[in-house]
């Protein structure tokens, strides 16, 4: 996907203090960003906070974001640090990055609730929090390998190589479960 | 299955109708209209960079300026004229990676670890082809003392920079953290440089690069740190069950 050149605009007037922009702007990426937040938390409830804390982050640090680059990455990449941020505060004092991300991975493969255990969530339940995420910009938000490696703060390489593995994932796990095409979510 | 047939289901599962109450998004926009006011976006990072490698030079001048420039007049031409273009050139890439890193959404070409390496690898190379002298007198007494006069200088430079990105946000602090550090690191090689006639090669090799991996350390430690206390100062601490 191409950077979306409405957002764009939009974000260059609601850094002018213009309401009707900011309106649209929560509008129009409200709903793919309570979507990220859903794939990776336990409830709804996680996600509704965790979108409304973004959207306060995102007011708090609008100037970041510099007119000419790609706008949807930046609102990924601020909900992706509060997402991280959520769940560190929620942690015990004494868990390094890594066992942050190893127990993210064990959230992320909990069973979720059955208010959005929708066809995406069934899909993408085989794989990390890392390569869920991945998918879900590239395939849901619809964000290039560009877009996903700005959002994640890494390589293009890297986003690569997490796509290609989530898909080996994915081709072992749905080829296993009888996945056919126009039958998401449902074993054949 | 194939590639296309797990692309067409996630993009069919994912076009499918998300409902999110209209409630929360106009909470959202309740709670951000009292402080709707025209803000000023950042300049571009070439510009954050060059202000950067200037705090870096300003730094090494200043601290060799109160030191004195002994390492710079016992140079000949082509040390001179090699180690001062790639101290610059590894600053402005410090310094630009340093500058994405506050930016959410930015493009980072070289991860802060990778830098951190490529910096150091650089030095060591570079260092290693311009000094022959292999004795080695007070090696320890010597080195100590030069390590601590380049981490000195690192902390200001690590500082300054830090300042002069204040506008930014760092979407992962510690690895900003570790940018501002091999930022300073290198400032406080160049003061070094500049200042240090000790030119043997096991003394600049490990005292005086050593100045870039301690500096990027301290940094990444502060980050973590400050990250850490803004963390768990400000919520309550919930123990997992």
């Amino acid at each position: 996907m191409h950077p979306d050149p409405n957002l764009e605009i939009l974000m260059a007037r609601y850094q002018q203090g213009d309401y009707d922009a900011a309106t649209d702007l929560i509008e129009q990426t409200g709903p793919r960003l309570h979507r990220f937040f859903l794939a990776q938390s336990q409830s709804r409830q996680d996600a509704d906070d965790l979108l409304q804390e973004t959207w306060l982050r995102i007011h708090k640090v609008r100037h970041t974001f510099r007119a000419g680059e790609p706008a949807l990455p930046w609102f990924y990449a601020i909900a992706r640090h509060v997402r991280v941020d959520h769940y560190r505060k929620s942690l015990s004092t004494a868990v390094g990055q890594r066992q942050l991300e190893a127990m993210a991975n064990e959230v992320a493969a909990v069973p979720r609730e059955s208010d959005h255990a929708d066809g995406l969530d069934a899909l993408l339940a085989p794989l990390s929090a890392s390569q869920r995420e991945v998918i879900e910009m590239m395939k849901v938000a619809g964000m290039s390998l560009e877009e996903v490696a700005r959002a994640t703060s890494s390589s293009v390489g890297s986003v690569k190589q997490k796509v290609h593995r989530a898909y080996k994932k994915l081709r072992v796990t749905m080829s296993g479960a009888g996945f056919r095409t126009g039958q998401s979510g449902e074993q054949s | 299955m194939k590639d296309q047939e797990i692309d067409g289901l996630l993009k069919k599962a994912g076009r499918a109708p998300h409902d999110l109450a209209p409630e929360i998004l106009q909470r959202v926009a309740d709670s951000i209209k009292p402080s709707l006011h025209p803000v000023r976006p950042l300049p571009p990072t070439c510009v954050m960079t060059c202000g950067l490698v200037l705090v870096c030079a300003a730094v090494s001048l200043a601290g060799a300026a109160r030191a004195g420039f002994f390492g710079l007049e016992k140079m000949d031409f082509l040390e001179r004229s090699l180690i001062f273009p790639v101290l610059v050139l590894l600053a402005w890439l410090a310094g630009s990676e340093f500058a994405h890193a506050m930016i959410p959404g930015s493009l980072r070409r070289i991860s802060s670890r990778a830098l951190l390496g490529f910096g150091c690898a650089a030095l060591l190379i570079l260092f290693a082809f311009l000094f022959r002298d292999y004795h080695t007198d007070h090696f320890f007494s010597i080195g100590i003392v030069c390590l601590l006069t380049g981490f000195l200088h690192a902390i200001p430079a690590a500082l300054l920079g830090w300042l002069v990105l204040r506008r930014g946000f760092a979407v992962n602090s510690v690895s900003a953290g570790l940018a501002a550090g091999t930022l300073g690191g290198l400032a406080g090689v160049g003061v070094l440089e500049l200042h240090c006639p000790n030119f043997q090669a096991a003394h600049v090799l490990v005292w005086h690069v050593a100045v870039v991996p301690l500096s990027g350390a301290a940094g990444a430690f502060v980050a973590w740190m400050l990250r850490s206390w803004a963390g768990f100062g400000s919520q309550e601490r919930i123990t997992p069950e």
